[in-house]
């Protein structure tokens, strides 16, 4: 009887182990596809957050239509944690089109830390309309995205 | 095996855990250090800009717990889920009081339950005030502002606390996995130096293996994803699936750990 439990708990174990296993094989899940949803979304809600801080007019997340195209810096697989570029297209605050190029390091878990190249979204700090300081949130920010 | 042998057990665990020195001094570690902490990053400019939450330190207060979460994955999870639990079976060994413990009307399965529960009621203790005292730090020195999430939205105070509290929930079943490998690494080893210090080399060695753009079955299968976990909790959709999944891997670990332990030290030859 007790032998019998115990092949049965080894037994739910073991299917259990492979079921978790068997379920993440494949290809990385970090992929285009994933990266720039994810990287279109956090970046749409910093731009407004940013019009705000900087006490411009509002505007809501969508209106920036931002389109982000990510490859990965590396020749060979388009997929896997490591260097990416992405260009971003996005309506700017004057419904004029803005282009903007980040370099992202995505990690294993699917959390990446993306910095703009060149001065284009200014430094690391603003002035506000009303001449305080004001962290640039577009500089360099973090995000993450389900891999699973 | 009684409810009640296992219950002395734990009473007589218990009164000797408080009279030592080292967890007591642990307990004082997960209740001070957040407020350190807290206080450098209000006092200079620096802030740390590699860690998740980082650069929001100085902004709002509720992203102190959450850089602290950051870092206690790294290693200070594993040493205080496993200092008492690597420390429980071989402090007999080290002490010869094996003899003396079972001619007493305790069972060795008595023994083993009372220790177990009393090494994962530390951890979970532990983890316990390392989290009020984070969140409090965090209010209490930097302030409660609204917090940016990971996907770039603005979380009023209110539903931040709740995040960052599920988050620090989050991570107990890794730290329960980790106590149990503790356990077998002090029952099956008989030393506390190889029962503490496994787990947290263990933990390096998982977190090293994280950097690496390696098969993702692996990355999931290591009890330190679930000290990650949170980050779906911080996003927008929000996402759970990693946080399943960690308590699946921790629930495995806890059952295999557990299992291999009792069984050695129900073979073990205890002479008088």
């Amino acid at each position: 009887m007790r032998r019998s439990f115990a092949r049965r708990v080894a037994g739910g174990v073991l299917a259990s182990s492979a079921a978790l296993v068997l379920g993440g094989c494949g290809q990385s899940p970090i992929t285009p596809a994933r990266i720039e949803p994810a990287l279109e979304a956090t970046f749409a809600n910093l731009v407004e957050l940013q019009v705000s801080r900087l006490r411009l007019p509002p505007i809501a997340a969508p209106d920036f239509a931002v389109t982000a195209i990510c490859r990965k810096q590396l020749a060979g697989a388009n997929a896997g944690a490591g260097d990416w570029t992405c260009s971003l297209v996005w309506q700017g605050p004057n419904r004029q089109t803005v282009r903007d190029t980040y370099d992202l390091f995505v990690a294993t878990d699917g959390c990446y830390t993306a910095t703009v190249t060149g001065e284009s979204l200014g430094g690391p700090i603003l002035k506000a309309s009303d001449g305080s300081d004001v962290r640039n949130l577009l500089y360099t920010f973090e995000g993450c995205f389900d891999t699973m | 095996m009684t409810l009640r042998g296992v219950c002395a057990v734990i009473g007589v665990e218990w009164s000797k855990l408080g009279a030592q020195l080292k967890t007591r001094l642990v307990l004082a570690a997960c209740a001070a250090g957040p407020f350190v902490f807290a206080v450098a990053m209000r006092v200079q400019s620096n802030v740390p800009a590699d860690t998740l939450f980082g650069r929001s330190m100085t902004e709002s207060g509720l992203a102190v717990p959450l850089v602290v979460l950051g870092f206690a994955a790294l290693w200070v999870f594993p040493l205080v889920a496993s200092v008492v639990g690597g420390d429980l079976f071989s402090a007999e060994d080290r002490y010869g009081t094996w003899a003396t413990l079972l001619t007493r009307s305790r069972t060795r399965a008595e023994l083993f339950a009372g220790k177990v529960l009393i090494a994962l009621g530390f951890s979970l203790l532990a983890v316990l005030v390392l989290a009020s005292s984070s969140l409090a730090a965090g209010l209490l020195v930097i302030g409660g502002q609204p917090l940016i999430d990971l996907s770039g939205v603005l979380r009023p105070p209110d539903q931040a606390v709740a995040r960052v509290t599920l988050a620090w929930a989050s991570v107990l079943p890794s730290a329960v996995g980790f106590t149990a490998l503790a356990v077998l690494a002090s029952v099956a080893t008989r030393s506390s130096a190889a029962g503490i210090g496994l787990p947290v080399v263990i933990a390096l060695t998982m977190q090293l293996y994280a950097l690496v753009d390696g098969p993702e079955a692996i990355r999931r299968s290591l009890i330190t994803s679930g000290f990650g976990a949170w980050h779906g909790l911080l996003a927008e959709p929000s996402y759970y699936g990693p946080i399943a999944d960690g308590a699946i891997v921790s629930g495995l670990y806890l059952a295999v750990c557990l299992a291999i332990a009792y069984r050695m030290l129900q073979h073990r030859d205890i002479g008088g």
